[in-house]
């Protein structure tokens, strides 16, 4: 113990003796771990913003259909258990959230123009955490309840069909028959999304309006089941898994969008090369100053070996002095990191590239979000190669011979 | 050789560990460089070219404001005659007009909302590769033939085959009842889910038959050999439009602004990265630079004792940063070009990017090409940042005094 | 006209909070192609007084000529020309610039002056000749002895043909055989070229050669002696 209190106190001295390559280094390490953390917690942020945007878009962590429907998203695929029925199951297994829905291609037409859409029959007060729609961000107003004869459709739809509030419009769809189902609706409210594409796409209604629109008696298309957090919808999978019958399938929202699910996973696995390529690129700098550091005093370290010293302690006091040097540049690196990015957190305006990042799936606005995760991946990512980096000067110097690395003449 | 430049040789070799751990980080970023440029240019081209090549084309002739909503009644007149005509002015045949509605199409079993497109049989498939694939039946070929071409998988929801019909309705320009009963000949499998799932085809004919459009059209698609040349091909285009038509033409990046925007995002969240990375090897430098010269106080004393300007040290100095940066520029863009050569034939995937990469209008492998731009990069943006690192040490040297600097040990 | 001409120097140096007089009031004047020898216990002021006349350092107050010029008020840069043309320097030791060989140790100065390839070259041999090196010109200054390797300055501090060289205890690492050698050296420089030279040292021999002992104490000079050679 008491000797470690030695190699500690040398090693610290030592940090400081060449105060010049001391700062240097530890500004590199710290800008690598700034830079490691603070891309991270962009990367993770935009990724966050595009997995909630994504399944708030569906909506739903875990989501049940007829088996056809996913490949075939029409009215035939109805599921087949009654609505009333199952929703009753689903009000009682006590999830966060949960929804049914109808959700079936439809077309919609103003007296000038028509649009492909997504026709959503929903039940308004079960939605109302579930979608992207602000019920309180609306001109007009949001559908009142599942029997509403209104529709809600997206800014930029209106402005395309030339359509607002209060006037008319016709949706046409088809009934399970496949005769043409066609009525018109008013229009009560626009909402707006923070993707243009969402504006465009979706049309919301009354559950029971297009049940009877589309003669589907007690039927819908799918059930939703919403967990806490995107990250963890296990728990609420075998809970829905155990609600249903076989007549179904059950997806997690991964699985229904292949995208978003690849792009987490793509994004976790960057973080982790994104940590180490920056060590490495910072390793040729440690071993350098390293190096430098045990060359200089070739001599003392003889001297220390001569006076007895094990060759173990001079290895462990540069491995010491490493560490300290890492410790001090990740707590700078760190700091940095949870100080650049707090300012931020309302959200960085990245809207000159705004479409770009609709492509991508991702909003305009981006907050980054710094992980507790990855910022000890980062640290202990540094830590642990720096050891090893470390190794090979540190084992150099405990092989001096005294006598030579005394007489040693530069 | 030169005195002054064998001094520097030798000087950098005076701690070989040192030089190569410097030059290494040097190679290390720029081998990583070379790569990920190679791989992005790459990706950014293929991504622009097939993402133009389905539809969009390198520019359009449109009426004013049809870009932003595409409205059915912001036409174009008389579009196959402008089509005709241009076609003769610019002596290229890769010029075709088109018209487009949206409209419920129904078969049998099934009604879909889809994307309908009136095309010029003959012209379509030279500014389009959708004719080419065609996976079953074949392309439209009469301009007035009550045919369709459907996307894969729109004809798997629809359920409908080769000699299928389809019932598709709308509503005409005027705003009146659209309706038509065509036959499905062709089905295309482009890879594009968005295509495939809502884009159909039918003649221009047709089209203006069905949708009343006496002659008017939503847009005339111009294609350059490539799209380096739309520029130039866009300005002279826009010469040739009858001044009274009150037409406009759009090149790609207008059309579709979330392409290039999408480039722009990742390009610059990648220069960050790179940025970065030169950096670290600055520091790298800054490190090693500033304790050569700190070494070399006696030394420099000397010989400025002898009359040597500090500002002939301070250049010694940076000659030796640049033999260092070269070193580093040209094993590391050798190492990266050697990387990426291997994988331009094996092609690179990064496990689990096909979604991604369908999102992009990309292929799942990819086979990146070293071109100038991407070698020489990475490289040089390495170097500068070393050289800047070594302007530190180097105007320390202004204040070095010879007295103080012959009394350092 | 006078090689070297200080009046009235004065030279206060702060050593914590200690004033230290290195040169007090002082005046000397060494004719052209002279041959001095400062000498005194070690802190006599020797060095600062080379480094004022030599134009690396200023005195605090006082005039220092070399020939015409007045060099005490003179811009870095100009001292720095007029080293490089007018004087050469031997220090005590490590004089050498370790990664280059003898020749190219000479030849450097001439490169900064902007001599030809081939002129550096004929005057490089011939000069590493004359200081008694030739067949040493590829050894780098690690491969050579002590003395070979003030020789090797030597020959650089005349590359320049200077009028004046000054050597600030160039034998204090010899042994006396080698020791004897160099100032053997440079009194035949000085007879050969007459160049004046100034030689600071606190080594009894050196100070036996010369014909003018000018004897320093605390900055002043106390004895001005000339000498018959020996
Ligand atoms: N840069 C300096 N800072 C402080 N004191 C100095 C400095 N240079 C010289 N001195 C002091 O000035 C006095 C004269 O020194 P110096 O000229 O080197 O003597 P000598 O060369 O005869 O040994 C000494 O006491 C020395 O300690
Ligand atoms: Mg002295």
């Amino acid at each position: 113990m008491n000797t470690l209190r030695v190699l500690l106190m040398l090693a610290w001295r030592n940090l400081w003796r060449n105060h010049r390559r001391t700062f240097i280094m530890l500004a590199a390490i710290s800008v690598g771990v700034w830079a490691m953390i603070f891309m991270t917690a962009l990367t993770q942020g935009m990724v966050n913003e595009m997995v909630k945007d994504g399944v708030s878009a569906l909506p739903g962590h875990v989501q049940v259909h007829h088996p056809n429907y996913r490949d075939d998203p029409n009215i035939n695929n109805l599921i087949p258990m009654a609505d009333t029925e199952l929703s009753a199951k689903f009000a009682a297994a006590g999830f966060e959230q949960w929804a049914s829905r109808i959700k079936v291609p439809a077309v919609i037409t103003s007296e000038r123009e028509s649009r492909g859409v997504t026709l959503l029959g929903i039940d308004p007060n079960r939605e109302r955490d579930l979608t992207f729609v602000d019920y309180e961000d609306i001109d007009g107003r949001f559908l009142e309840d599942e029997a509403d004869k209104g529709v809600v459709i997206g800014r930029k739809l209106a402005e395309t069909l030339d359509t607002d509030v209060g006037k008319r419009i016709v949706i046409m769809s088809q009934d399970p028959k496949n005769d043409i189902a066609d009525r018109g609706f008013r229009v009560v409210g626009l909402f707006g999304a923070n993707m243009q594409s969402l504006e465009e796409t979706y049309v919301f209604a009354g559950k029971q309006t297009i049940q009877k629109l589309l003669s589907v008696g007690d039927h819908v298309t799918e059930l939703v089941a919403m967990g806490d957090d995107y990250r963890n919808v296990e728990p609420v999978y075998e809970k829905v898994v155990k609600l249903v019958d076989d007549s179904v399938v059950v997806n997690r929202w991964f699985e229904l969008d292949s995208y978003l699910g690849t792009m987490l996973r793509v994004m976790d696995g960057f973080v982790l090369i994104w940590v180490v390529v920056i060590f490495l690129a910072l390793s040729f700098g440690l071993v350098n100053t390293l190096v430098m550091a045990v060359f200089e005093r070739v001599r003392e370290i003889g001297l220390m070996l001569a006076l007895g010293m094990k060759p173990s302690s001079i290895l462990g006091q540069i491995i010491i002095e490493s560490m300290l040097l890492l410790v001090i540049g990740l707590a700078i690196g760190n700091v940095l990191a949870v100080a650049s990015i707090a300012p931020l957190n309302s959200g960085i305006d990245i809207s000159i590239v705004a479409e770009g990042m609709e492509m991508m799936g991702s909003a305009s606005v981006l907050y980054p979000q710094l992980r507790m995760e990855d910022v000890i991946l980062a640290n202990v990512v540094v830590l642990i190669l720096g050891f090893f980096a470390s190794l090979s000067p540190a084992w150099r110097a405990s092989r001096f011979q005294p006598i030579e690395a005394i007489t040693r003449v530069d | 050789m030169n005195i002054i430049l064998r001094l520097a040789w030798r000087n950098i070799w005076r701690q070989p560990r040192r030089t190569w751990l410097t030059a290494g980080a040097m190679v290390f970023s720029n081998v990583l460089l070379v790569f990920m440029m190679s791989f992005q240019f790459g990706m950014y081209s293929l991504m622009i070219d097939n993402s133009l090549q389905a539809l969009t084309g390198h520019m359009q002739v449109q009426a004013p404001g049809y870009v932003d909503d595409q409205r059915m009644r912001q036409t174009v007149a008389d579009v196959g005659d402008l089509s005709r005509s241009l076609r003769e002015q610019l002596a290229s045949d890769t010029i075709a007009a088109r018209a487009q509605a949206f409209v419920l199409a129904s078969s049998d079993e099934r009604s879909y909302g889809i994307a309908i497109i009136g095309v010029e049989p003959h012209f379509e498939q030279k500014v389009s590769n959708i004719s080419g694939l065609v996976s079953k039946g074949r392309f439209l070929s009469e301009n007035d033939a009550a045919e369709i071409v459907v996307g894969a998988v729109l004809a798997r929801n629809l359920r409908v085959n080769i000699g299928d019909e389809l019932t598709i309705l709308g509503s005409g320009v005027d705003g009146s009842f659209a309706a038509a009963v065509v036959t499905v000949i062709g089905i295309f499998d482009s890879g594009v889910p968005d295509l495939d799932r809502t884009l159909a085809e039918i003649p221009l004919g047709l089209f203006n038959d069905v949708f009343y459009m006496e002659g008017a059209g939503h847009h005339v698609v111009v294609n350059a050999p490539t799209v380096d040349f739309a520029p130039a091909l866009q300005a002279e285009l826009e010469a040739l439009l009858p001044e009274d038509a009150d037409l406009v033409v759009h090149d790609w990046d207008r059309l579709l602004p979330g392409l290039k925007q999408a480039i722009q995002a990742d390009l610059s969240s990648s220069f960050f990265m790179y940025g970065v990375l030169a950096i670290l090897v600055a520091f790298s430098v800054l490190n090693t630079q500033l304790m050569s010269v700190l070494e070399r106080t006696h030394e420099f004393g000397i010989v400025m004792a002898l009359g040597l300007k500090p500002g002939r040290l301070g250049r010694l100095v940076m000659l030796e940063t640049v033999m260092i940066g070269l070193l580093g520029a040209v094993i590391g863009a050798l190492l990266g070009s050697i990387l990426t050569w291997y994988f331009s034939f094996s092609g690179f995937q990064i496990p689990g990017m096909e979604e991604m990469a369908i999102q992009f209008n990309l292929p799942a492998r990819l086979y990146p090409q070293v071109t100038a731009l991407s070698l020489l990069l990475g490289p040089g943006i390495v170097f500068v940042f070393s050289l800047l690192a070594a302007v530190y040490p180097a105007l320390r040297l202004r204040w070095l005094q010879p007295v103080d600097a012959m009394r350092a040990a | 006209m006078a090689a070297v001409r200080c009046i009235d120097i004065c030279k206060t140096y702060l050593q914590g909070d200690q004033e230290i007089k290195a040169l007090d009031h002082l005046s000397i004047e060494i004719e052209a192609g002279g041959f001095v020898c400062l000498s005194s216990p070690s802190g006599g002021g020797k060095t600062t007084l080379l480094n004022a006349i030599g134009g690396l350092d200023k005195p605090d107050s006082g005039e220092v000529w070399i020939e015409d010029q007045r060099i005490d008020t003179m811009s870095k840069g100009e001292l720095a020309d007029l080293r490089l043309r007018k004087i050469g320097f031997v220090f005590q030791a490590y004089n050498l610039i370790p990664v280059l060989t003898a020749r190219e140790n000479v030849e450097f100065v001439m490169q900064v002056q902007g001599l030809s390839p081939a002129m550096r070259r004929e005057r490089s041999t011939e000069l590493l000749n004359e200081v008694g090196l030739a067949g040493l010109e590829n050894r780098r200054p690690a491969q050579m002895s002590g003395g070979q390797q003030q020789r090797v300055a030597v020959a650089r501090a005349i590359a320049s043909r200077p009028t004046l060289v000054l050597a600030d205890e160039p034998t204090a690492n010899l042994d006396s055989k080698t020791s004897d050698g160099l100032m053997d050296l440079f009194e035949e420089l000085n007879t050969h070229h007459k160049t004046t030279f100034v030689i600071a040292t606190h080594d009894q021999r050196v100070m036996a050669h010369v014909p003018r002992l000018v004897r320093m104490l605390d900055g002043r000079i106390v004895d001005d002696i000339e000498q018959n050679a020996a």
